[in-house]
C-alpha cells in the first residue's frame, strides 16, 4: 500500500535562506511519525508546504500514491490534510462552532440560494461537533467563546476543526510547547486514539523525550536538510541530539553551588490584573537573594507575564508590595526600577526588547541614552555611544556587519545577545529574565545560559522565568512553580524531579488538585 | 441547549445595547431641555417631532459613512478616505444630474421623466465614482501594502484635487439648470404609526430610507451569514482564515468596495438630497465624524447608527438655534457637532475594541 | 586584525550610506515624475489636446521662476510649507499623524493677529518675537489638546485633530468677523498688526536697521548663529575662545551691518514680498534636525514612534511624549500661520474666508521628504513653486489650478506606496529596504 503522504525532493528558498533543501518525507497510513529539529531547521516550512501555505520551488507531493499540487490550504484540506499550528489559528472573539465551521459553513436549507449571504445553520454544526468530540473523546463545548477557553481546550478545538473537515492526515506542529508534561501525556492518549481510528499523524517537536513516548518513526531535520529517519527502538537520546545539532551537545551546564547573600528583591502578597482586568497574579510572595537564581516554572499563561511586568513597572500592581533593596518599588515607574539597579530581558524581544528599525548601537543604549556619558545635557553624545557599542559587540560576540546595522536584520540569536549585552553591562543588582532563549539555536542558548550563570556568580540576584522545564532545571538554584497566578511551591533545585515539577505545573500539590 | 445558549448571547448583546440606548435617551432629553431654554421655550410637540425627523435626515450621511468604515474595518482595512470618497460622489452626483438632465431634455424626453432618470443615473454614477476611489484605496493598501492611514489620506487629497479641478473646469459657471434633488415621500402604512411614523417614515428622501434598510442588512450579513463570519475572521485573525482556505485578499477587496459604495450613497446625499449645488467644502468632515460614530458604536451597525443620530441631533439643534437666536454668532453653535464628536470619541474609545488585525496589511509570507 | 575589521565595517557603512542616500533621493524623484506624468494625462484627457499640457506646464514653470518677482514669490510661498512640513515630520517620527496642522495654522494666525494688535508701540526687538511666540503657543495649545486626549483616553489624533480643524475654522471666522474685525475696512478682515510686529521684507532691511534697537536684535541673532557654528565645528573649544568669537561676531554685526546695507543691498523692489521668514524657516529646519537626531528628546520621540512598547520598557514616559510632540508640531504649524499674517498677507491681517490649503499639501510634502528636515526644505521649495506658478498656468492655458492638488495627491500616492512605483516602472524590489515606522495602529 502506498504511503498516506509522500514528499520527494522538496526545496524551498526564501530571500537569503534555503529553508528546505531536497527534503524527502513520507507518512505511512496509521502511524505517528515524529519530526525532530532545532528552531530554524526547516520543519515548519516543510509542514506549511504540505499544508499548501507555501508552494515548493522544487519537488513533488503525493497522497496515497497520487501526485498532487496544493496551491492553497484549500486544496490540502480537500485532500484530507489537517494541521494544528504551533500558534493556534483560532479567532478568539468567535465561538467554538464559528471557529470550526469557518470556511465550510453549514447553511439554512431555505436560504441556500443566497450563497455566502444565506443564513448560517449553527445548530446542526454544533450537533456535528458534539458527535465528533464524542467519537474521538475530545471534550469541547461548541457554544463557548474561544477567548474564554484554556490552552488545552483550544488545542482540542484545533483538532476537532481538522476532523470536521474530514482530515485523514493530521499535522501537529509543536503541540506540547504550551502543555504541562501531564497534559502532554493526555494529548498522547488522544493521538493514539486517533491513530487507532485510522488517522495518520505527523508530530513535530524539539523535545527528545516526547519522541520516545509516542512516535512509531522519527525523522530529524537540520539546516533545511533531512538528516535521517529511525525508530524509537533503535535510537538513543544522545544519537538524536547529535543528529539534530550536528555535534556533541552538552545537555547540562556546569555551575558551582550558589552562595546566596542579602535579599535583593522582596515580593509580598502581590496581586496583578491582566489587560481584561481579571486578576491573574494572586497573593504571590517570594524573595530573591544576591548570588542565586530563582527559577519560576509553569505553563505559559499562568500569570508569569503579568508578574514580570508588574515587577518591572510595566503593569500597575493592584495589591501587595514589591521591595528592591531598600526601595519600595510597588508603584515605581520602569525608569526608577531600572535606575535602582534592575536589568530586564523581556519575554518578547520584538515587542519590548528592541526597536527593530534602530541601529544596533542605539539599541545597546536604549535604557541609558539619557545618562552620562551617552548624553551631555539635552544632547546625545554619539562618540561615546559608538565606543560602548563597539565594546559590547566584541564582548558579547554579536555578529553584525557594523554597529550601524539595523537590529531588525540580525538573526534571532544575535538580537537576543544585543538585549543581554545591554542589560548585563550595567552594574545590575537584580536581573529579571523572561523566556531568554525562546526560538534560538543551540549555540546562542548555551551562550546566554553561561552569561546568566556568570551574572549570578558576580553576586547578582537572578529571577528566571521560563516555560522550558529543562532550562529551569539546569539553571535555577531554587524553583518556584506558578499555577493559575499562584506560587504553589518552591523547591530546592537539586532535589526537584521532573515529575514533581510537572504535577505542580498541572496544579496538583500533595496528591490533591488545587 | 445550543438554542438556549444562542438566545442568552443574543440577550446579553442586546442588554448592552439597551443600556446604551437608555444613556442616549437621557442625554437626548437633557440636550433638548438646554436647547429649549436657549431658543426660549418655543419648541412644542410638533417642533420636537420635526427636529427628530430632521435629525434622522442629517444622520443619514454620517451613518452611511460609519457603515463604510465598518465594512472596511471588520475586514481589518482602516479607511480614513471616506471623506474623499463622499466628496467625489457628491461632485459626480451633481455634475451627472445637471448634464444628464440637459442632455435627456434636449433628446426630447418629458422633463419630469428626464429629471427622475437623471437623478437615479447620477446616484448610480456617484456610487461608481466612490467605488473607484475605494478600489484605489484597496489596491494601494491591500495589494501594495501601503500604510492604510496614509492611503486614506491619499484618497482625501486626491479627491480634493479631482473635485476642485472638475468643479472649476465644468461646474463653477455657466451650468445649465438641473432637475433638483429627489422628492421626499412617505412609506405607506409605516407612516401611520403614531409618533414613530412622523419621525421616521414621513417626508424623507430615498437615501435616508436606504440608510435604514442597510442598517438591518449589514447586521444580518455580519452576524448571520458565512460572508460575515469570514469577514470577522479576516478582521480578527487573517492567518487563521487563510489556513482554512479563505482568500483574505478577496474578502478585503470586496468589503472595501462595498464600503466605497456606501460612501457613495453618503456623498450623493449632499447633492441629490440635501441641496442642489456642489461646493468643494461641502462634506465638512462628516466622513471623519462617521468614523467616530463607528468607534462609538463598537463596530456594530446599530451602535454606529446611534452615534450618527447623536450627531444628527446636534446638527439639527445647531441649525434651529441659528434660526431662533440670530443674536448668537452663528459660528458658535456651528462648532457644536465637532465638539460633540470629540467628547463622544474620548468618552467611548477606551471601551470600544477594534478588530484585532485592524490596520495591518496581510502578508502571505 | 580588529582594526582591519573596523576599517572594513566603516567602509561598508560608508557605501551603505551612499546607497541609502541614492535610494532616498531616487524614490521621491520618481514619484514627482510620475505625479507630473499623471497630471499631464489628466489635462490631456480633459482638454483633448497635447498643446494644453505644454502650455500648462510652461505656464507653471514661468509663473514659478521667470515671471517678474517669480522666484521670490516662490520663496515666499515656500516659507509656510517649511514650517508645516517640519511640524508634520516631527509628528510622523513620533508615530503621530497630526492631520490638523491646517487648524493649528489658523489658530496660530489669529493668535498672531491678536498679539500684533494688542500691544501697539512695543519695539520690534520685543514685539516681533512676542508675536511669533504667540502664534507658536496658539498652535501648540490647539495641537496639545488632541495630544492630551490621546495620552489620556487613546482617542485617535486623526479624528480629533480633524474635528479641531473645523472648530478652528469657525473660531477664526468668528474672531475675524467680531472681536478683531477692522471697523474701518469694507472687507471683512481683522485689524492690521502693528508695523513693529511685521516680518521685515528684505527691501526694508536698510531702513529697519537704521533703528539701533533693530540692529541690536540682528546682532544678537548673528551672535547666536556664530555660537552654534563654533560649537559644531569645534565641540571641545575653550569657553573663552567661544565667547570671544561670539562677542566679536555680534559686535561686528551691530556696528558694521547698518552702514553696510545702506551702501549696498541686493533688494530694492518695494513690491517684492520676500521677507526674513525664509531665514527663520531655514533656522527652524536646522533646529528640528538637531532636535530629532541629536537630543535625548528626539531619541525618545523616535523610539516612541518606532516601537511604543519598547519605549515604555526603556522607561520613556509615553503620555508626556505624545503631548510634547503634538505641542511642538502644533507650534511649528502656528508659526506658519503667523508668517502668513506677518509676512505674506498684503493687508498684514487675517481676511474672512482665507482658505490656505497649506495643511493638506504639507502632508504630501512631509512624506515626500521622508520626514527629513533637509528634504522638507527642498520639497517645500517645489511645493512653493507649484503654488506660485499655478495662477499663471491657469491664466495661460485655462487649466484649473486645482490640477496642482491632483498632482500632489498622485505624488503622495507614489511616495506612500513605493511598491506601486516599482510595479509601474517594472523595477525590482530592493533586497532590504529601511523599514519605516508604521502609523497605523488602529483606534485602540
Amino acid at each position: 500500500m502506498p504511503p498516506a503522504l509522500q514528499a520527494t525532493g522538496i526545496t524551498k528558498r526564501f530571500p537569503g535562506v534555503l529553508a528546505n533543501d531536497h527534503v524527502d518525507f513520507d507518512l505511512q497510513s496509521g502511524e505517528i511519525h515524529g519530526l525532530l529539529g532545532e528552531n530554524g531547521a526547516g520543519k515548519s516550512t516543510l509542514m506549511n508546504i504540505l499544508y499548501g501555505l507555501y508552494q515548493p520551488d522544487e519537488g513533488t507531493i503525493s497522497i496515497v500514491g497520487t501526485p498532487t499540487r496544493f496551491s492553497s490550504p484549500h486544496d490540502a484540506i480537500a485532500q484530507g490534510i489537517g494541521m494544528v499550528h504551533q500558534h493556534f489559528m483560532l479567532v478568539p472573539p468567535l465561538t467554538v462552532t464559528e471557529n470550526i465551521i469557518l470556511g465550510q459553513e453549514s447553511l439554512q436549507p431555505a436560504t441556500q440560494f443566497l450563497g455566502q449571504l444565506s443564513a448560517l445553520d449553527r445548530r446542526s454544526a454544533a450537533q456535528r461537533i458534539r458527535e465528533l468530540s464524542h467519537q474521538y473523546r475530545l471534550d469541547v463545548d461548541p457554544d463557548a467563546h474561544v477567548k474564554d477557553l484554556p490552552v488545552g481546550a483550544q488545542q482540542r478545538v484545533e483538532i476537532v476543526k481538522a476532523l470536521y473537515r474530514r482530515a485523514e492526515i493530521l499535522i501537529l506542529d509543536e503541540p506540547t510547547a504550551v502543555l504541562t508534561p501531564q497534559e502532554a501525556d493526555e494529548l498522547f492518549v488522544i493521538m493514539r486514539e486517533l491513530v487507532k481510528q485510522g488517522k495518520s499523524i505527523v508530530f513535530i517537536t524539539h523535545k527528545l523525550r516526547e519522541m520516545f513516548a509516542v512516535t512509531d518513526r522519527i525523522s530529524v531535520m537540520r539546516g533545511g536538510k533531512m538528516v535521517g529517519t529511525t525508530t524509537p527502538k533503535q535510537a538513543t537520546s544522545e544519537m538524536l541530539a547529535e543528529m539534530m545539532v550536528g555535534r556533541q551537545v552538552i545537555l547540562q551546564i556546569d555551575k558551582q553551588a550558589a552562595q546566596p547573600g542579602d535579599v535583593i528583591l522582596r515580593v509580598g502578597n502581590l496581586q496583578v490584573q491582566d489587560d481584561r482586568h481579571a486578576t491573574t497574579v494572586h497573593d504571590v510572595s517570594f524573595e530573591v537573594r544576591a548570588g542565586e537564581i530563582l527559577g519560576i516554572a509553569g505553563v505559559q499563561g499562568n500569570g508569569q507575564r503579568e508578574l514580570v511586568e508588574a515587577l518591572t513597572g510595566l503593569r500597575p500592581v493592584s495589591g501587595g508590595h514589591v521591595a528592591l533593596l531598600d526601595h519600595d518599588t510597588t508603584h515605581a515607574t520602569p525608569r526608577q526600577i531600572t535606575e535602582f539597579g534592575t536589568g530586564h530581558v523581556p519575554e518578547d524581544r520584538h515587542k519590548h526588547g528592541l526597536v527593530l528599525t534602530f541601529p544596533v548601537r542605539d539599541n545597546l543604549v536604549l535604557c541609558t541614552y539619557y545618562e552620562s556619558p551617552f548624553a551631555r545635557g539635552v544632547e546625545i553624545d554619539e562618540a561615546h555611544i559608538e565606543n560602548e557599542a563597539q565594546k559590547l559587540v566584541k564582548e558579547f560576540d554579536i555578529r553584525t556587519p557594523s554597529t550601524g546595522t539595523l537590529v531588525g536584520s540580525l538573526s534571532g540569536g544575535n538580537q537576543q545577545k544585543v538585549i543581554v549585552a545591554r542589560e548585563l553591562d550595567r552594574p545590575v543588582k537584580l536581573l529579571i529574565v523572561n523566556q531568554p532563549t525562546r526560538g534560538l539555536d543551540v549555540g546562542s542558548i548555551e551562550f546566554i545560559h553561561r552569561r546568566i550563570v556568570e551574572a549570578r556568580d558576580r553576586h547578582t540576584a537572578v529571577l528566571l522565568v521560563s516555560a522550558e522545564l529543562d532550562e529551569i532545571m539546569s539553571l535555577s538554584d531554587r524553583i518556584a512553580v506558578m499555577y493559575k497566578g499562584r506560587i504553589l511551591d518552591t523547591l530546592n533545585a537539586p532535589d526537584a524531579t521532573r515529575e514533581q515539577l510537572g504535577l505542580l505545573m498541572a496544579g496538583v500539590k500533595g496528591g490533591a488538585h488545587v | 441547549m445550543a438554542v438556549l445558549a444562542n438566545k442568552q448571547r443574543a440577550i446579553k448583546i442586546s442588554s448592552r445595547q439597551i443600556l446604551n440606548a437608555v444613556f442616549i435617551g437621557i442625554g437626548a432629553v437633557a440636550v433638548f431641555l438646554v436647547f429649549d431654554a436657549i431658543i426660549g421655550g418655543k419648541c412644542d410637540s410638533k417642533c420636537v417631532i420635526g427636529t427628530l425627523n430632521q435629525a434622522i435626515r442629517y444622520a443619514a450621511p454620517v451613518a452611511l459613512a460609519a457603515y463604510c468604515g465598518l465594512m472596511c474595518e471588520r475586514a481589518a482595512v482602516i479607511n480614513i478616505g471616506i471623506e474623499g470618497m463622499m466628496l467625489t460622489a457628491a461632485m459626480v452626483g451633481y455634475g451627472v444630474n445637471v448634464y444628464a438632465f440637459t442632455w435627456l431634455k434636449a433628446g426630447g424626453m418629458d422633463p419630469a421623466l428626464a429629471g427622475d432618470a437623471s437623478r437615479w443615473l447620477s446616484l448610480l454614477l456617484a456610487i461608481a465614482a466612490s467605488g473607484l476611489m475605494a478600489l484605489l484605496h484597496g489596491v494601494v493598501s491591500i495589494r501594495f501594502k501601503a500604510d492604510q492611514i496614509i492611503s486614506g489620506t491619499v484618497i482625501n487629497i486626491l479627491a480634493l484635487g479631482i473635485t476642485g479641478y472638475f468643479y472649476r473646469q465644468y461646474l463653477a459657471q455657466d451650468i445649465p439648470p438641473g432637475p433638483g434633488t429627489f422628492a421626499p415621500f412617505d412609506i405607506p402604512l409605516l407612516a401611520q404609526i403614531p409618533i414613530l411614523g412622523p419621525i421616521v417614515f414621513q417626508g424623507q428622501k430615498p437615501i435616508v430610507y436606504f440608510m435604514m434598510i442597510v442598517t438591518l442588512l449589514i447586521h444580518y450579513v455580519l452576524f448571520f451569514t458565512p460572508w460575515g463570519l469570514r469577514t470577522r475572521a479576516v478582521g480578527e485573525n487573517p492567518r487563521a482564515a487563510d489556513t482554512l482556505g479563505i482568500n483574505v485578499f478577496r474578502v478585503r477587496y470586496i468589503n472595501v468596495l462595498l464600503g466605497g459604495a456606501l460612501a457613495g450613497f453618503a456623498g450623493a446625499w449632499f447633492t441629490l438630497e440635501a441641496v442642489d449645488v456642489f461646493n468643494p467644502q461641502m462634506t465638512n468632515g462628516l466622513g471623519f465624524i462617521g468614523l467616530a460614530a463607528m468607534i462609538f458604536g463598537n463596530w456594530s451597525p446599530f451602535g454606529a447608527l446611534a452615534g450618527a443620530l447623536i450627531f444628527g441631533l446636534g446638527n439639527t439643534i445647531t441649525t434651529t438655534i441659528s434660526i431662533f437666536r440670530p443674536d448668537i454668532p452663528s459660528q458658535i453653535p456651528q462648532m457644536l457637532p465637532y465638539v460633540l464628536t470629540i467628547l463622544v470619541l474620548t468618552g467611548f474609545v477606551g471601551r470600544a475594541i477594534p478588530p484585532a488585525a485592524d490596520g495591518q496589511p496581510y502578508e502571505k509570507q | 586584525m580588529s582594526n582591519l575589521a573596523a576599517e572594513r565595517a566603516a567602509r561598508t557603512d560608508g557605501r551603505a550610506t551612499l546607497l541609502r542616500t541614492l535610494d532616498v533621493l531616487s524614490m521621491p524623484a520618481l514619484a514627482m515624475f510620475l505625479g507630473f506624468l499623471g497630471g499631464a494625462i489628466i489635462i490631456w484627457i480633459t482638454s483633448g489636446s497635447l498643446e494644453t499640457v505644454g502650455a500648462a506646464y510652461a505656464g507653471l514653470i514661468n509663473g514659478a521662476f521667470f515671471k517678474q518677482r517669480g522666484f521670490s514669490e516662490t520663496l515666499v510661498a515656500m516659507t509656510p510649507y517649511v514650517f508645516l512640513g517640519l511640524g508634520l515630520a516631527i509628528g510622523f517620527k513620533a508615530g503621530l499623524f497630526n492631520i490638523g496642522v491646517e487648524g493649528q495654522f489658523y489658530i496660530g494666525a489669529i493668535s498672531a493677529v491678536w498679539a500684533g494688535v494688542a500691544f501697539p508701540g512695543l519695539p520690534a526687538i520685543i514685539h516681533l518675537p512676542l508675536v511669533i511666540l504667540a502664534g507658536a503657543l496658539g498652535g501648540a495649545l490647539w495641537a496639545g489638546i488632541p495630544g492630551f486626549l490621546k495620552a489620556r483616553t487613546g482617542a485617535h489624533e486623526v479624528i480629533t485633530t480633524m474635528m479641531m480643524n473645523y472648530i478652528a475654522f469657525r473660531l477664526a471666522e468668528f474672531v475675524v468677523s467680531l472681536p478683531l474685525r477692522d471697523p474701518l475696512s469694507t472687507a471683512v478682515q481683522t485689524l492690521r498688526v502693528s508695523p513693529n510686529a511685521e516680518l521685515w521684507s528684505l527691501w526694508q532691511i536698510p531702513e529697519r536697521l537704521a533703528d539701533p534697537l533693530n540692529a541690536l536684535g540682528v546682532a544678537l541673532f548673528c551672535a547666536l548663529c556664530a555660537f552654534v557654528i563654533v560649537r559644531w565645528l569645534a565641540p571641545h573649544a575653550r569657553r573663552v575662545v567661544v565667547g570671544g568669537i561670539v562677542f566679536a561676531t555680534g559686535a561686528i554685526a551691530f556696528i558694521a551691518l547698518p552702514p553696510l546695507v545702506k551702501v549696498w543691498w541686493l533688494f530694492d523692489d518695494q513690491y517684492d514680498r520676500l521677507h526674513i521668514g525664509i531665514i527663520l524657516a531655514l533656522v527652524a529646519a536646522a533646529v528640528v534636525w538637531w532636535l530629532m537626531y541629536k537630543t535625548t528628546l528626539g531619541f525618545e520621540m523616535r523610539t516612541v514612534g518606532a516601537n511604543p512598547n519598547a519605549a515604555r520598557y526603556a522607561g520613556i514616559n509615553i503620555s508626556r511624549n505624545i503631548i510634547v510632540t503634538m505641542a511642538i508640531s502644533g507650534a511649528l504649524a502656528g508659526i506658519a500661520g503667523t508668517i502668513e499674517v506677518l509676512g505674506v498677507s498684503i493687508c498684514r491681517c487675517l481676511p474672512l474666508f482665507f482658505s490656505s490649503g497649506y495643511g493638506f499639501d504639507s502632508i504630501a510634502l512631509a512624506l515626500l521628504a521622508k520626514n527629513n528636515p533637509i528634504g522638507i526644505v527642498g520639497g517645500a521649495f517645489l511645493w512653493g513653486a507649484m503654488r506660485n506658478g499655478a495662477d499663471l498656468m491657469e491664466l495661460n492655458s485655462g487649466v484649473s489650478k486645482y490640477i496642482i492638488s491632483l498632482i500632489q495627491g498622485l505624488v503622495l500616492l507614489f511616495v506612500a506606496a513605493p511598491a506601486v512605483v516599482r510595479y509601474l516602472l517594472r523595477m525590482r524590489a530592493p533586497s532590504k529596504t529601511e523599514a519605516e515606522a508604521p502609523l497605523t495602529r488602529g483606534w485602540g
